[in-house]
């Protein structure tokens, strides 16, 4: 099975006070949720549909502000940070979207890169890392290939790609292995072990699949009418060798 | 290693329309420029050349007469030189009238002198009608300076409405491009989504969009600035035709101001875009998180 690092810090990357979330004139879709992710933890989020785990996450990857409360991350309140300092504060993290967000026009190849390319980074300095990283994830010979000419499962890894070039201190995965293979989704799972056990990177995995679920021990975090109801839930111990 | 594919897609059918609407603002603003200088130099030229001169007529006087009168005319402050005009003179004088085929025969001739004095010495002529009258000559003293006067409010009336409409032009520009930025911005919106969550700054993703603006400004209005010189070319062509005469109107030319002009139009409206495009961009940007 995969262990993930222990999950005891007093210090916290992610630190969730009383947050609450509400879109225009509707009911708040989070209702004061306190939530502390220790840094270099590996925690899962689960919950029925609808409960806020997307609105929860959308905070985490600085999309959204809360409507109350407050969100910090790496020590700091991201309330009182400046627009530089949020884009600085992205930079930490690393997203795998569930519905990908590829961008249409550029190859699976300049997708994986975009983070490095918008932090200004040459890119003779970070295409070895980027093809090695792709061809890690199966997609040595698409590169050059555009979202729209990859399969589902070949676009989930791109984002996976580029969630992870980075080396992000924060990983946020929404469903990642959802359109993947068994096999691919538990190599997958452990490239999110390996970047937690060998970078101290947090990991924080939104997923309904108990398999996946199962192939870790980590805290399951389970979010319900848009409030955290079990944060010490391990996984059972997980299955992948 | 190849070109990186830009963050921003290709043109499509929206920005096709832009660049028409940026190239015929450009093509007016760079002829109002043009027709504003020209109207300028015109009314300075005209200015330049008729201040301090002035035309005497005498009535009822023989030719030793307008000698005397000559002579009077010289003597006084401020005058410069004065002579009797020829009868070629005069019939050229009245050629638009008579037609070139000559005077008709019989046409009593005014005696006409032609006074040029010093320009900054002003109201001179009715000191000089009065000076030949009291020698006993009968004369009216016209300053050429009084008709310029109407021609130099019209040519100035001319340039104040041409500078306008280059600054209104310039103003439309701005504002088409604005609206045009906002609603790229908008159109890619899932774009400037995915590179903010990627950590791209504010700057980062506004310069993406003033690259792209700056560089449609700057070809529109090349391709405008170079019709409005091929409209140009051809006014002047028309204007110094055959039947063409160089008497009354000022005379046509390109200068290396009026090439500035041009040249400048297309660095103008790729500013122009682009400080556009950046306002709206910005502005847009922290409207988000």
């Amino acid at each position: 099975m995969i262990q993930s690092k222990p999950d005891l810090f007093e210090d916290s990357a992610v630190r969730l006070d009383g947050v609450g979330l509400r879109y225009e004139s509707t009911e708040e879709v989070l209702s004061g949720v306190d939530l502390t992710l220790a840094p270099g933890s590996f925690t899962f989020l689960t919950g029925p549909s609808g409960a806020g785990k997307t609105s929860l996450l959308k905070l985490l990857y600085l999309a959204l502000p809360p409507t109350r409360g407050e969100v910090s991350l790496f020590g700091r309140r991201t309330s009182a940070l400046s627009r530089k300092e949020l884009s600085a504060m992205r930079r930490r993290i690393g997203v795998v979207f569930q519905e990908f967000r590829l961008l249409e026009h550029l190859t699976a190849y300049e997708n994986a890169a975009l983070p490095l390319r918008v932090s200004g980074r040459l890119e003779s300095e970070y295409r070895p890392d980027v093809e090695e990283l792709l061809r890690w994830v199966g997609l040595g010979p698409r590169m050059d290939a555009r979202p729209e000419q990859l399969s589902g499962g070949e676009q989930q890894r791109v984002a996976i790609a580029r969630a992870l070039v980075n080396k992000p201190s924060f990983l946020i995965a929404d469903e990642p292995t959802g359109n993947v293979d068994p096999e691919m989704g538990e190599r997958l799972l452990r490239l999110f072990v390996e970047l937690n056990r060998r970078l101290d990177t947090t990991v924080l995995i939104a997923t309904h699949d108990l398999t996946l679920i199962r192939k870790v021990s980590a805290p399951v975090l389970r979010l319900q009418h848009g409030l955290i109801v079990r944060d010490v839930e391990f996984g059972p111990e997980g299955v992948v060798a | 290693m190849s070109t990186p594919t830009p963050l921003l897609p290709q043109g499509d059918a929206r920005e096709a329309a832009l660049f028409f609407v940026v190239c015929a603002l450009c093509f007016l603003a760079a002829l109002a420029a043009v027709t504003a200088r020209s109207s300028y130099d015109a009314a300075r030229g005209w200015t330049a050349q008729v201040e301090g001169e002035m035309t005497v007529r005498l009535r009822g006087a023989d030719r030793r007469a307008a000698d005397e009168a000559r002579d009077i005319l010289v003597e006084a402050p401020g005058v410069l030189s004065a002579r009797v005009l020829g009868n070629d003179e005069i019939e050229t004088l009245l050629e638009p009238s008579f037609g070139a085929g000559g005077l008709p025969a019989g046409l009593p001739l005014p005696l006409i002198l032609a006074v040029e004095a010093d320009a900054s010495q002003a109201n001179m002529a009715p000191d000089l009608q009065r000076r030949l009258a009291e020698a006993g000559i009968d004369s009216i003293v016209e300053a050429h300076a009084d008709w310029a006067g109407d021609v130099q409010r019209a040519l100035s009336i001319v340039r104040l409405v041409a500078l306008s409409t280059v600054l209104l032009l310039v103003a439309t520009a701005v504002a088409v491009i604005a609206f045009a930025t906002h609603a790229a911005l908008l159109a890619r919106r899932d774009i400037v989504d995915v590179l903010h969550l990627s950590g791209a700054t504010d700057r980062y993703i506004s310069r993406l969009f003033e690259r792209r603006f700056w560089l449609l400004g700057l070809k529109a209005g090349s391709v405008g600035s170079l019709f409005s010189l091929a409209a140009a070319a051809l006014a002047m062509s028309m204007a110094s035709g055959p039947g063409g005469r160089g008497g009354l109107l000022p005379r046509l030319s390109l200068d290396l101001v009026d090439l500035f002009i041009l040249l400048a139009t297309p660095v103008a409206a790729a500013i122009a875009a682009r400080l556009a495009a950046r306002t709206t961009v910005m502005r847009s940007l922290k409207e988000s998180i």
